[in-house]
């Protein structure tokens, strides 16, 4: 019972990256990656302001927000400026500058010993009189946790998605300049959408911290990135099925394999090669992966 | 000062391997315009034939050397008949085989995992020997590594200005439907592309390997390297890469000696980004719109 609510919550944490993610890839037509930067200051930022500055869940939450927010304008003003592989090369500069700080900044971060015991999530709301204190500690209200932050992270996306903004990011994604000639800023929708992407993965990762509660930079390298933009490109990005579908099949695969009698020592790099030969196969096939709406160009 | 210039010399012997890695990528990018993520792959690849060959079927070194040349050439020329060549006919954007080539990548990378497991593989036990010039030490393997790379690098240049062939795989980066309208031949060219692509590779990857050993995951950071010095020194010129690996060489000999060799990749990176944004056509590189880069 414990595994499948495991299971679930990893799903619940990897939808809020997919469909945050799925603004930028499948909306934009940008690959981006630099996400596990966002994922890992969301959980670094909720980690120390927890720790350090005794924040309950929710002001945690709310710091780890703004400052990936305020991070990834700073990334996506230089990056936006470029548009396909250079663009791929400039976020992909920004993860390993960012991984490298983490890595190395031991004062703040303790680099590769890692921060163990993060507090679980506390919620402490009062109101006048009426005050409510929840701690959160078995897995089931973990989930519980999840959901709810799921329900209103993903329904605010899915406004987005089929908002006027949304839509104009689509017309953007097919061609620039037409929508340039219409009075649109393509950069200062594509800086809004990178930035919005940045602020709702970052509570991913601030969740994943609370809920794993122990961090250390190898949990945000460049694999980490290219695991998240595996979830768009095998799922499929554009639309709301398309980043379900990834999520479920990159969560569940290892699972398979388990079932399947696969040794742990080497279930990793199977799963791996499935997920190569399937990126492969995809791309020659359906570059629009499994469920999606938007082709890669 | 002795520390210095030690590690300056440091520098230019690593900047003669990273000009052989940017050789390898920025032949298949100024020539095919492919981003070639496998490249990272074949570096991996590159050594662990060498390690089966040698160490586990323990053949000698030259036989070793000629045999896993062999093999990866011929990986080289399988991953363009057999995956990038297809998505060419079927004319595929760059991003979907940019995709693709991680997807190699992921599947190489892994597989080699799988088979020899993720530690450190050592090639040459014992330490090597080393000599003093002046107050600089150079093991022997820097000295072989200086030589070999420095002849190898003569040589690709000599033959980029007079060689016919690499003149048309250059024409080949600019328009490559004019060469075939020339009668030149045009998929075989595109195969030596990947040919010498993995020729360099595997220098670069082996001069390396027999100094410090390999594991599974040696081939992202060297891809890095030489997508940074490609770029930076500017796609367009050989000399470019080669001034690009040196410059980024020297630098990360730099940030060893004033902070440590943990933070060497922020400084490239940053010089990275700085470059991409001040100087997009790269140090030496003739200026271009941004759309063209």
């Amino acid at each position: 019972m414990n595994y499948l609510l495991h299971i679930l919550i990893m799903i619940g944490i990897y939808s809020i990256v997919a469909y945050s993610l799925n603004l930028t890839t499948g909306f934009c037509g940008l690959i981006s990656l630099s996400n596990a930067v966002f994922y890992g200051i969301g959980a670094y930022v909720y980690t120390l302001t927890a720790i350090h500055l005794n924040f309950s869940f929710i002001p945690s939450l709310i710091a780890s927000l703004i400052i990936t927010g305020i991070i990834a304008f700073l990334i996506a003003i230089p990056a936006l400026r470029f548009r396909g592989d250079m663009f791929v090369i400039v976020t992909l500069s920004f993860q390993m500058i960012i991984f490298t700080i983490l890595y190395n900044w031991v004062s703040l971060t303790r680099g590769p010993y890692g921060i163990p015991a993060i507090p679980r999530p506390l919620i402490n709301i009062s109101f006048k009189e009426v005050g409510l204190k929840l701690s959160i500690n078995s897995l089931f209200e973990y989930l519980i946790l999840i959901l709810l932050i799921n329900l209103v992270f993903l329904s605010l996306l899915f406004i987005l998605y089929n908002s006027p903004f949304g839509l104009a990011l689509k017309s953007m994604r097919e061609d620039e300049k037409v929508s340039e000639s219409l009075g649109k800023s393509v950069f200062r929708y594509f800086l809004y959408a990178f930035v919005i992407t940045g602020i709702f993965t970052s509570a991913a990762g601030a969740l994943y911290a609370s809920y794993v509660t122990y961090i250390d930079p190898t949990s945000f390298t460049i694999e980490e990135s290219i695991f998240h933009i595996c979830i768009l490109l095998i799922g499929g990005s554009g639309n709301i099925k398309g980043p379900f579908a990834g999520v479920i099949f990159m969560i569940i695969l290892p699972e398979i394999l388990r079932f399947m009698g696969i040794p742990d020592t080497i279930a990793p790099n199977v799963r791996q090669i499935i997920y190569g030969f399937l990126l492969v196969i995809l791309m020659f096939l359906r570059p629009r992966g499994l469920a999606g709406e938007y082709e890669i160009k | 000062m002795g520390a210095l210039f030690q590690l300056f010399i440091n520098g230019l012997i690593n900047g003669i391997i990273y000009s052989l890695l940017a050789i390898g990528f920025g032949i298949v990018y100024r020539t095919t315009r492919i981003f070639h993520i496998a490249y990272a792959g074949f570096y991996t690849l590159s050594a662990y034939l060498f390690f089966t060959f040698f160490k586990v079927l323990k053949l000698p070194f030259f036989i070793s050397l000629i045999l896993s040349l062999f093999s990866i050439s011929v990986s080289g020329y399988l991953i363009e008949r057999f995956v990038y060549l297809p998505f060419y006919e079927k004319k595929s954007s760059s991003g979907v085989i940019f995709i693709a080539s991680l997807g190699i990548y992921i599947i190489i990378v892994n597989l080699i995992a799988l088979i020899f497991g993720n530690e450190i593989k050592i090639i040459l036990e014992g330490v090597q020997p080393s000599y003093s010039f002046y107050g600089i030490m150079l093991t022997r393997i820097q000295i072989i590594q200086a030589l070999i790379g420095f002849i190898l690098i003569l040589i690709f240049s000599i033959m980029a200005k007079k060689s016919k062939i690499i003149k048309a795989l250059w024409a080949m980066g600019d328009e490559p439907e004019l060469l075939i309208s020339l009668g030149l031949p045009f998929y075989n060219l595109r195969k030596l592309a990947f040919i010498i692509s993995s020729f360099f590779v595997f220098t670069s990857s082996l001069l390396t390997v027999i100094d410090i050993g390999t594991n599974p995951h040696v081939g992202l950071p060297a891809l890095l390297t030489s997508v940074v010095a490609v770029i930076i020194g500017g796609i367009d010129r050989l000399s470019g890469w080669i001034l690009g690996s040196f410059t980024i060489a020297l630098i990360q000999s730099l940030v060893i000696w004033k902070f440590s060799a943990n933070w060497a990749p922020l400084a490239t990176f940053l010089i990275l980004i700085l470059i991409l944004l001040l100087r997009p056509q790269g140090i030496i590189g003739t200026k271009k719109r941004i759309e063209e880069i």
